[in-house]
């Protein structure tokens, strides 16, 4: 047997699986404590060990320790972006349900990350910077994005038909990825207050491995509970749009 | 695919081209105006207009800090390690300003060579460093441009 035709197969069905909103909602009754409980795990060891076991930054002092909470979120901010445009199309080509259950659910969570981000970058600004506020490329672009997710989140509910306002959703979710490169090179393509990226840079991260890890923790952590939070919403939300569906009526009865 | 759904998945390609070539297009024509500061570089090379107020980033060039008699205003120049550009400032500089350490100076240009600046930030850079450190990070930082035989980028 050839593995990667399995492996394949296994994922096609998968797909195929979650495409059906009834079987969504069973598995995500199996994975979402499972994200969860990595979220939290991931999240507790990050946390101990970026704020006890790091060493101090020699000139930014304790302050740097925002790091773990700010790199996450804003990572985040994009990579919900991107997954939100993804699900877009393939809700606009294919017309399936599911790809616009998870646009929907998705704009609140990356909202709440893009937030974070400008916030605890305003927080970290103010002392290291002596700014809590610039009009530089980097903080604008990353502005912009959060008015992107607050318009998807808007958009969906300026439509009395759940259709249309799912389609739209999903036709700004797709026009507006063209955010997420300019976010991401912003600070190469122009001159900024913002510094250039650590991590993910040619020549290997600018941070030793004891600062590292905990932040490469956090953001794995921040991601799982991205998946926690999705899954959750796309449950209540599926239960919604099907409620007139023969299986959530049975599901109804058995709880009473 | 279906034809249908071929259909729109190149009604959704093209929009997206569409729009990201857009985007290029309009951003290309900002550039100058996306830019957040000037070089010392471009200072010398004369690319801006007496009186305008603009950003200058550069770093601060080892031994040229002084203080005014009045204790509050202070000299020095920012650099690329070719070129410099003297700033006046009056107040209190960020927590990290020391020789080396790359700074904004928001102001305007009294003459060719020197502006008076109304803000100074500092501008931290993506090294994060263990304290234990820091010595010899400090020193390394304030001899950055010992070595340098062109414009350096920070």
């Amino acid at each position: 047997m050839n593995p990667f035709v399995t492996v394949w197969d296994f994922f096609g069905r998968l797909y195929h699986r979650l495409a059906s909103p009834r079987e969504f909602y069973k598995i995500s009754r199996f994975t979402t404590p499972v994200f969860g409980l990595l979220f939290l795990l991931l999240t507790a060891a990050g946390t101990y060990l970026g704020l006890f076991v790091a060493p101090a930054d020699y000139q930014q002092g304790d302050s740097f320790r925002i790091i773990y909470v700010h790199v996450p979120s804003a990572w985040l901010s994009l990579f919900i972006y991107v997954v939100m445009a993804t699900a877009g199309a393939i809700g606009l080509i294919w017309r399936m349900k599911m790809a616009y259950v998870v646009v929907i659910c998705s704009a609140p969570i990356g909202a709440a990350f893009t937030a974070l981000a400008l916030i605890t970058g305003s927080l970290w600004g103010a002392p290291i910077w002596g700014t809590w506020w610039e009009w530089d490329a980097r903080l604008t672009s990353e502005l912009i994005l959060l008015f992107l997710y607050l318009g998807a989140m808007a958009l969906y509910y300026a439509f009395d038909d759940r259709k249309t306002g799912e389609r739209a959703t999903a036709v700004l979710a797709v026009v507006g990825v063209v955010i997420v490169p300019i976010i991401h090179y912003s600070v190469e393509w122009w001159s900024s207050l913002h510094q250039g990226a650590t991590v993910f840079r040619a020549g290997g991260p600018a941070m030793p491995s004891s600062m590292l890890t905990p932040l490469l923790l956090m953001a794995l952590g921040f991601t799982f509970f991205y998946g926690y939070c999705l899954f959750l919403r796309a449950q209540n939300m599926v239960l919604h749009n099907e409620r007139n569906s023969r299986w959530v009526k049975d599901l109804i009865n058995e709880l009473e | 695919m279906s034809p249908t759904q071929k259909r729109r998945f190149t009604i959704v390609a093209i929009i997206l081209l569409g729009v990201g070539l857009a985007t290029f297009l309009a951003l290309r024509a900002f550039q100058e105006n996306i830019e957040y500061f000037l070089t010392p570089k471009q200072v010398a090379a004369g690319e801006f207009e007496p009186g305008q107020r603009y950003r200058v980033a550069g770093l601060v060039r080892k031994g040229s800090v002084s203080t005014l008699d009045d204790g509050v205003t202070h000299r020095f120049n920012v650099t690329d390690c070719k070129f410099d550009v003297t700033v006046q400032y009056t107040g209190i500089l960020p927590d990290l300003f020391r020789e080396g350490q790359a700074i904004v100076a928001n102001g305007a240009f009294s003459d060719t060579q020197t502006m008076i600046a109304a803000q100074v930030l500092a501008k931290h850079d993506e090294n994060y460093v263990p304290n234990e450190a820091a010595d010899a990070m400090m020193l390394a930082q304030a001899n950055a441009c010992d070595d340098a035989t062109d414009s350096v980028s920070y």
